[in-house]
């Protein structure tokens, strides 16, 4: 099965994943995230509004055209934002509502020893019946080890909670599946370069302009919270939300190798199928041979004057 | 006199046809040989100056990154300026400080260029690994620049590349350019483009 899959490549994948995500994984970091889109939406908004009015007039359309035409980058950033924010907001969303998922997820054992753990009892089971096959007299007493090897194989799951974690992943697998696309990654990082582009609107176009205007940075501050907050917090925004962007991209090929796996709600039952198997095999091979034995002692002994007649 | 002068002419013609005809055959022997002869290294300084930029391209291509940061008017170009070391020295490395990032990410990365605001943080240049080289023949420079690593944001971008560009022995002005596709991290598929340009000091 691990061949079959490709488990030795894909399995190690994973735990890139897991590991390449942990740093951003936390409910504090993800709403971080959120205030930090909602900082931006509320300089994009006033910046539209009450500086808009300060630096133009009453907003009139005359008066939002003479707007559009002074602060162009600042105008185009405002319309982009009408479609960044839903998506950026609501991919966050998403990552944030599946935090569970990915703890569950995270708490299961290491994904790199995922093939092991099928290559090893099956090399087990392999050696105790090649084993029996050579030396037909150890066959019975290999067979304790077969069903304690089994009931490894059933227990394995409940162990490791795989019963609960391994569909919890599978909600997570479902989840980015949108998320974690090449297509996804590009326009998040096209969004960047907008964004930039509009913090660089507010702090060398709108901010100046208001400062010509009359109005001291203590007023700009107290009278324009939003562009305010934006304009101090880019720098953190940028620390904050890149190396985000960076683990995104750089697990797109990680999550597809994952989700070639077979689906995670499966992979408990990867090892109490076979558990079952190699218990119900060894205890019906004892139930056989011991009624063999049985119809081998009742069986009268034939005379060997009897077997020279038959020869 | 006239027929003298349709005499002479022919000949003269002949002559100094020759003697062209040789001259430009020598000159296209030496220039065969100096393109022939082996490339000379070129090692020291490459020192940059006014004219030297930097661009990132989207993946894809087609559509350059606005740094509203650049003092270019066209924003897609942000501008370089030397660093402390005079600009990109060839044969030997210019790591990047320790630490190699100021509060907020801004690189601190600066023999190579003036860390240069990028979408609101400092980039640097630095070199790691393998030292520049560049050699000239022929006026044409050609080389590498394996180890060039962009810093921004607490992040390390490789920028290496084969470099190409051109030289003049006599004034010692160079051009050089080349592109560096970025390989993960957040501008994954973005292609750099460098441009430096200056004079170079043996």
């Amino acid at each position: 099965m691990p061949f079959v899959f490709q488990m030795f490549t894909r399995a190690p994948q994973g735990a890139d994943m897991i590991a390449g995500f942990r740093p951003y994984m936390t409910a504090t970091r993800l709403s971080g995230y959120q205030v930090e889109l909602r900082e931006i939406g509320s300089a994009v908004k006033e910046g539209g509004t009450s500086v808009a009015t300060a630096l133009s007039g009453p907003p009139t359309a005359a008066d939002l055209n003479r707007f559009a035409t002074r602060f162009p980058d600042f105008v185009a950033f405002e319309a982009q934002w009408g479609g960044i924010y839903p998506d950026m907001s609501g991919m966050m969303g998403t990552i944030r509502d599946n935090l569970a998922n990915y703890e569950a997820v995270a708490a299961l054992p290491n994904f790199t020893l995922f093939p092991w753990f099928f290559v090893a009892p099956g090399a087990i089971l392999l050696g105790v019946l090649a084993l029996g096959l050579v030396r037909p007299v150890w066959w019975r007493a290999s067979r304790p080890a077969l069903v304690v090897l089994g009931l490894g194989l059933v227990l394995a799951p409940v162990v490791f909670q795989m019963f609960s974690r391994a569909p919890a992943g599978g909600r997570m697998m479902n989840a980015f599946k949108t998320i974690e696309t090449r297509a996804r990654v590009e326009r998040i990082q096209g969004y960047f370069g907008d964004m930039a582009v509009g913090q660089g609107a507010v702090q060398l176009e709108l901010v100046p302009a208001l400062r010509r205007s009359g109005l001291s940075s203590v007023e700009i501050s107290s009278r324009y919270p939003g562009i305010t907050t934006f304009d101090d917090q880019w720098a953190h925004i940028l620390n904050d939300m890149t190396p985000m962007i960076g683990a995104m991209s750089d697990n797109v090929t990680k999550y597809q190798a994952v989700a070639a796996l077979p689906p995670f709600p499966l992979f408990p039952w990867f090892f109490v199928a076979p558990g079952l198997l190699v218990i119900g095999s060894a205890t019906a091979a004892g139930g056989a041979g011991r009624a063999r034995r049985v119809r081998d002692a009742r069986r009268p002994d034939i005379p060997s004057s009897q077997l020279e007649g038959v020869k | 006199m006239r027929r003298t002068t349709s005499r002479s002419l022919p000949r003269t013609v002949t002559l100094s046809a020759l003697v062209i005809s040789a001259t430009l055959a020598l000159l296209a022997t030496s220039t065969a040989t100096a393109t022939a002869s082996t490339a000379q290294p070129l090692n020291g300084l490459f020192r940059v100056a006014s004219g030297s930029y930097f661009r990132m391209i989207y993946p894809g291509g087609g559509k350059y990154f606005k740094n509203p940061y650049s003092a270019d008017t066209n924003k897609t170009y942000t501008l370089i300026v030397a660093g402390t070391g005079g600009g990109l020295r060839t044969g030997v490395l210019q790591p990047a400080p320790t630490p190699a990032f100021g509060p907020h990410g801004n690189s601190l990365a600066g023999r190579i260029i003036r860390p240069a605001d990028f979408a609101g943080i400092d980039f640097g240049l630095a070199t790691k690994g393998t030292a520049p080289a560049i050699s000239v023949s022929g006026g044409r420079l050609s080389g590498q620049v394996k180890g060039l690593t962009a810093e921004w944001n607490n992040l390390s971008f490789s920028q290496g590349g084969p470099v190409t560009g051109s030289y003049n022995a006599l004034t010692h002005i160079y051009v050089l350019s080349w592109s560096s596709l970025i390989s993960g991290g957040p501008f994954n598929g973005f292609t750099g483009s460098w441009h430096l340009t200056g004079t170079f000091v043996p």
